[in-house]
């Protein structure tokens, strides 16, 4: 997994770089919007971690114009900036994600999880929260190490509670994730499936935060 | 004189007065004079009437008169041939020409003597001095009298028109007295007279200048603590590659790691004081969706619920309200985040929103240890926690956090109590915004 790094504080550069590369990134480092620009025309990395108060031009500014060529590529925003209109305005450009300054490091490599899993050239496929694995590419669920059968929306449901785990997910963000546009849902559906996973799975492993929603906890 | 007001009325009633009692002194004394001039020249008229009668009078005769005020003789060489019954058998002036003031009777008279060259007779005409005088008196007071009575009256409206004279300061005054103590804006009043608007020119650059060291002091703070989030940000992942190097279960590093986290608890707890202070920030408002607000909150902030394996719960409808996204999720941010820090492990947490006619109120309630009555007003100041720096909790924090909270309260015009919660036991805060909520129940109690 090759990022790269746009950063002009040199300081947290190295640290980034230090601690990514010991998590098996592989990471290059620019630090300012030309060099990066530049470095995209040779050689395009799998994810990009872009700051967005670079010396020499601005954040945003630098992310449109790599939004022409390479409207893929998983952009993550670290940024000293947090206003609403700084978010909008972020994730309006294409962004993927944002990280406000300072950010906790494993926080900064669980978002740069999710992007991995998402172009799936991850090594494994596999989601492991406690005594569940998911596997993504097989479509497989093991509990206990024993393959349980799970309806496509149960395994959906599933699959994005444990994406996220240690994060509760709202009834509206599942709804979202296991239905398209349009499609008839009622209103206990997530309830009834939720209610059916959890007699499948082991007990307690979905928690229900009232009022709120779902979530699975992380090991 | 601490007061204009009297001190014109003081002044200018002192100079009337002055001036009215001058000029009643001068009508007096030539009032007095005229009409002594007016009865002089009666006198002399009664006289030449008396010396034209030249009728063969009888040695000794009197004739009445109804009045004391005058009296008459007419002599004749050394006979009084004619006397008014109230006048003496004596001569009671000089046999020459003219007046003379004479005493007989008891009394003092003016006396004129006029001599008739045809029948060679001297009539002699006189007056009572004191009933003329009196009368005179009369005449000048009576056109005195009335200026120094109106001087009250006068008085009255002096203190009217002074008065209204002053109006545009008592305004001025007002204006500037109502202002709130964050309130820099110019002061505008419709009627400025030209004294009073330099004043208020003055106050006003004043103001503005007060306004631009207030923006640039706020601005460097909030510049400052901007400028911290890069170095607290290489801080904190520095010291994570050094937890990688040491061995499992090393925790040397551990205080090292929470004051860098408080530190940066604090730059971002400065930031959020700041953003919410600007002037522009009620003309932002939009109308959000409350619930949605808070559900988002709670979803960003589990993180730190879950260390701790706090139970949280959520209750609330759907309402709507005009406030500022980005300062109602501090609010929010801040009150979940002191509930989580001083709620024990495995301790409850409750979040309810509940509408009521046009208002909307937002409660937190916690299992914790709660706050005394007596610190509930306390702990809404900046940098204060309850018992100190010495807080019983040994929970990190930096003591603005219900601050930034009120603040953030009194800019959508809501208002909060701390109490006592009844269901939970520790804590409960209750935010109630008044207007601005728009109605729209759709009971939402899933999950």
């Amino acid at each position: 997994m090759q990022i790269l790094l746009v950063e002009d504080d040199i300081s947290l550069a190295e640290g980034l770089l230090k601690a990514l590369r010991r998590d098996g990134f592989t990471v290059n480092h620019v630090a300012n919007g030309a060099a990066a620009l530049h470095s995209l025309e040779s050689d395009t990395p799998d994810i990009m971690a872009l700051d967005l108060g670079l010396p020499d031009m601005d954040g945003l500014d630098v992310l449109r114009r790599v939004r022409i060529k390479h409207p893929d590529l998983p952009v993550l925003l670290l940024t000293a900036r947090d206003t609403l209109e700084d978010k909008v305005s972020g994730l309006d450009r294409g962004a993927d994600d944002y990280l406000v300054k300072p950010f906790e490091m494993p926080e900064l490599l669980a978002r740069l999880r999710v992007f991995e899993r998402r172009i799936s050239t991850s090594a494994s496929s596999e989601i492991q929260v406690g005594d569940v694995c998911l596997d993504t590419a097989k479509h497989q669920v093991l509990v206990n190490g024993t393959l349980i059968d799970f309806s496509r929306r149960e395994y959906m449901l599933l699959k994005a509670l444990m994406e996220n785990a240690g994060r509760i997910q709202t009834r509206a963000s599942l709804e979202s994730s296991l239905y398209s546009w349009g499609e008839e849902v009622a209103s206990n559906a997530i309830e009834v499936h939720i209610h059916n996973l959890r007699k499948k799975l082991v007990p307690d492993f979905i928690k229900t935060v009232r009022g709120v929603g779902y979530t699975v906890k992380k090991t | 004189m601490s007061s204009i007001r009297i001190f014109l009325i003081v002044v200018i009633l002192s100079i009337m007065t002055l001036g009215v009692f001058i000029s009643a002194l001068h009508g007096y004394r030539s009032g007095i004079l005229n009409a002594q001039k007016i009865f002089d020249s009666e006198l002399a008229d009664t006289a030449q009437l008396l010396s034209v009668v030249r009728e063969a009078y009888h040695p000794g005769d009197t004739a009445a008169l109804e009045t004391t005020r005058y009296l008459f003789q007419i002599w004749q060489g050394g006979t009084l041939l004619l006397r008014s019954a109230n006048a003496p058998a004596i001569l009671i002036a000089p046999l020459k020409s003219g007046f003379h003031d004479r005493n007989f009777d008891n009394h003092r008279w003016r006396t004129y003597s006029l001599f008739d060259e045809i029948t060679s007779h001297w009539v002699i005409t006189a007056e009572r001095l004191d009933i003329r005088n009196s009368l005179a008196e009369n005449i000048v007071l009576d056109s005195v009298i009335p200026v120094v009575v109106l001087l009250p009256v006068l008085a009255v409206v002096i203190w009217i028109v002074v008065g209204r004279g002053l109006a545009p300061l008592e305004r001025l005054a007002n204006v500037l007295g109502h202002k709130r103590a964050d309130d820099l804006s110019p002061i505008s009043l419709k009627y400025q007279p030209v004294e009073l608007k330099r004043l208020t020119i003055s106050a006003n650059d004043l103001l503005l200048r007060l306004k631009a060291s207030f923006e640039r002091e706020k601005q460097f703070t909030a510049n400052a603590a901007h400028e911290l989030r890069t170095p607290v940000s290489a801080l904190k992942i520095h010291l994570h590659n050094l937890a990688q190097e040491l061995p499992e279960g090393d925790d040397r590093l551990q205080a090292l790691v929470m004051e860098t986290d408080r530190m940066g608890h604090l730059i971002e707890q400065i930031l959020a004081l700041h953003r919410t202070t600007n002037d522009q920030f009620i003309a932002n408002f939009t109308v959000l969706d409350l619930y949605t607000l808070v559900q988002d909150v709670i979803v960003g902030e589990y993180a730190l619920l879950e260390e701790k394996n706090q139970q949280l719960e959520f209750r609330g409808v759907n309402r709507q309200l005009r406030g500022d996204q980005f300062a109602l999720e501090t609010l929010m941010q801040n009150l979940l985040g002191n509930a989580f820090k001083y709620t024990p492990e495995g301790g409850s947490i409750l979040v309810t929103i509940t509408g009521t006619g046009n208002a909307l109120l937002l409660r937190v309630e916690d299992s914790g240890p709660g706050i005394p009555a007596d610190e509930y007003e306390r702990v809404f100041n900046r940098f204060q926690r309850v018992g100190g720096d010495r807080n019983a909790s040994s929970v990190p924090g930096c003591g603005l956090g219900l601050s930034i909270v009120r603040q953030i309260v009194e800019l959508h015009q809501a208002e909060i109590t701390l109490g006592r919660s009844e269901e939970l036991g520790g804590l409960s805060v209750s935010i109630v915004f008044s207007g601005g909520s728009v109605p729209e129940s759709d009971e939402k109690n899933s999950a």
